[in-house]
Formats: C-alpha cells, structure tokens, sequence
C-alpha cells in the first residue's frame, strides 16, 4: 500500500556543514577498483568536500543535481510514462556509451513518486554493470520524518550533509523492502543505522537476487 | 592594484576583491587585461597575459600559459582553455584548466571541467562532469567547440565520457 506524501517543512538558515559517520562507504570503495579511472554520478549538489575527496583519485566525477529539477519541485500528475523518461533522460543528459562505477543516489527517492523513480532506474540501466555500487539513504521506515539535507563525502569513514535551504520537496517515504523493489536490478547489499532515523543502503547490480522480504537491518 | 579594475567591474565591490586575494584566486598583474561590465565579445580571445572578464564573452577563450579570471559580473558562453582558471561569475561552456581551476562560492557553472586540481566552494552552482587527473598535468588542450555544440560533443565523446548540459 503507498504511503501518503509527508507535509514538507521549510528552512531559511544554511547551517554549516556536518560529518555524518558511514560504515557503507569505505566498503563500497574496497569493493570498487580504484585503481583504474573512476566515473562517479553524484545525483545531488555540487559539495566543496566530494571534490576534494575524489581529487584524490582519478576519476570524472559528475553532479547531477536532480534536486532542483520541475519533476521534484512541481511534479505533474499528468506526464505518460515515456514523458517522464524522457525528461529524466534530459536530466541526467548521459553519453550512451557511459559506464557509472559509483551512483551517489543520497536520499533523492524519497522525492520521486514510485513513477519517476521508475523512470530513473529505466534511464540508468545501460550505464550500470556488475560492477557499480550504489550509496542510498533512507529513513529508516516509512514513518520516520526525513530531514532536509543536502549531502557530500568528506571521506571515507564520513558524509558530509548540510541542512538545505528553503522548502522541502514532496516526500514519498518507502519501506526498505518497498525501496528494494523499485529500484529493480539493483539489490540493497546491506544496511546501517544512522543517525537522525535514517539507514544508508550500499546497493549492487543484482538481477538475480530474490528480494522477497529481505531485511537488511 | 585593484583599484585599477573597480571602475571597470560592476559587482565586484571591495569585499570580493578582497576575498580573492585572501585566498590567492586572482593577483593580476599590471599587464592583466579587462573585459569591462558594458562589454560583450562575440568569437575567440586568445590571451597572451592575465585576463579579468567582467564582461560577457561568446565563442572560445585561450589562454594556454595565463590566468583567466571570470568576475561576478562575468558571464561567459564558451569553452575556456587556460593555465588557471578562477571563476566567480557565470560560465556555460567546457573548462579546461591545464594547471589549476577554481570554481568559487558565487559562480553558476554549466559544462564540463578538466583539470588536474580542481576547487569547488560550496555555494557555488555547478552541474556538469570534473575530470580529475591529481599528479599529472593536462597533456593535451580539449578541441574548442562552438558552445551550441557542447551537448553534442559530449555524448560522442570517449566510452565513459558523460556529458553535461552546457547549452
């Protein structure tokens, strides 16, 4: 059963800058092969800290920023499915031949309906292999109220997130197992607790994977 | 020194100018030129000394072996080719920094970025790629492309090339 969208909040002071300690990125980055030229998509704001962290590697490091996209800031209800992957194709604006080794999804499904959602994991699948892994963050259910932040690494043990300003998107809150559904031929790998009522997901190309009532934490 | 280029840089008052040279974007030399607020260029520039754009630029700038500075007055609409690279303005287009690229707390930047050290301050809006190569130079300079052809350029490029609207 869907959950009904949860009132956003607003906010007009940016805070600064804050570490919120990961145990799923630096297992990401040993699963990964980081000696060969790293293509990173980061589907959220351009941080000062995640440039800073990849400078360290060689890689092509791409900001997204989907955040600010109409279909999150004023969905239309009325969009077929095809307009809808057309206008995340738009978005995201990927090279057909482009391979994705690190997806940075933070939290960008909780404002996506089950619709656009279906619509991005549809635009993403060329460029995903067996080898890309994938970081999410999530309340940890559906009632949990999700904070407005906007995210970053600061290194391997941390993200970085700072509270975003003005009016918080739609949110459509989903269980894990609802998340592990949609997102298709990826599989939620495993699961942590962090603060705030959230959970961060480490998730790889899996097509295989029976994702029946499949807890992770 | 940069009271020389006040009179020509709407928007950039004192305090910006001053943040600069704190954090050493931008030290023009004497022999630094200006495109000043009222002036728009339309074609290609190839600097052979510092450069401040305070102006608007549409077409390529070159300036393989000097710095190019994009005040916050600045809006460029084109690919920019150049040793250091600082922006605080507004730039649609390719950027290729063959030493350093500096993309500050202010600026709005569309395109992609090569370079082998880049620094992004948050605030600043930037959608595009960042190709980052740390300990080794840019070797070759990226062909200038029309900025109209960007996009185009972008998803024909390379086997994980992805693009970025810049258009």
């Amino acid at each position: 059963m869907p959950q009904p969208p949860i009132q956003p909040k607003t906010t007009s002071l940016q805070q600064a800058p804050k570490l919120l300690p990961s145990a799923l990125l630096a297992e990401l980055l040993e699963r990964i092969d980081t000696d060969k030229r790293l293509v990173v998509l980061d589907m959220g704001h351009a941080m000062a800290s995640t440039v800073r962290f990849f400078g360290e590697y060689r890689c092509q490091l791409n900001f997204i920023d989907l955040y600010a996209e109409q279909f999150i800031l004023t969905p239309d209800p009325e969009l077929t499915h095809s307009q809808r992957v057309a206008a995340m194709r738009e978005a995201l604006n990927l090279a057909p031949s482009a391979k994705i080794d690190i997806c940075l999804f933070w939290d960008i499904f909780n404002y996506l309906d089950d619709a656009h959602t279906k619509a991005l994991i549809e635009v993403l699948e060329p460029h995903i292999s067996t080898a890309t892994g994938a970081l999410v963050i999530n309340p940890r259910d559906s009632r949990h109220y999700l904070p407005f932040y906007r995210y970053g690494i600061a290194d391997q043990d941390n993200f970085m997130q700072v509270e975003s300003t003005g009016t918080q998107p739609t949110i459509f809150a989903r269980s894990q197992r609802d998340l592990n559904n949609l997102v298709d031929y990826f599989a939620i790998d495993r699961g942590r607790l962090i603060s705030e009522g959230r959970a961060e997901y480490l998730l790889f190309e899996n097509r295989n994977i029976d994702k029946t009532d499949r807890s992770m934490i | 020194m940069f009271s020389k280029y006040k009179k020509f840089i709407s928007g950039s008052d004192d305090s910006s100018l001053e943040s600069d040279n704190k954090a050493g974007i931008f030290q023009p030399s004497l022999q630094s030129a200006v495109i000043g607020a009222g002036v728009t260029i339309e074609g290609q520039v190839i600097s052979h000394e510092d450069m401040v754009i305070a102006g608007e630029v549409r077409g390529a700038v070159i300036a393989k072996n000097h710095h190019i500075h994009i005040a916050t007055s600045g809006i460029v609409k084109a690919d920019i080719t150049a040793k250091i690279i600082s922006v605080e303005g507004t730039v649609t287009g390719n950027v290729t920094g063959l030493e350093r690229v500096i993309i500050t707390a202010t600026s709005n930047v569309q395109g992609n970025i090569e370079c082998p050290r880049v620094t992004l301050e948050d605030g600043a809006k930037f959608k595009g790629s960042i190709e980052m190569n740390p300990g080794e130079p840019t070797q070759s300079i990226l062909p200038i492309f029309p900025v109209t052809s960007v996009k185009k350029r972008s998803s024909s490029a390379g086997s994980d090339q992805i693009g970025a609207k810049a258009s």
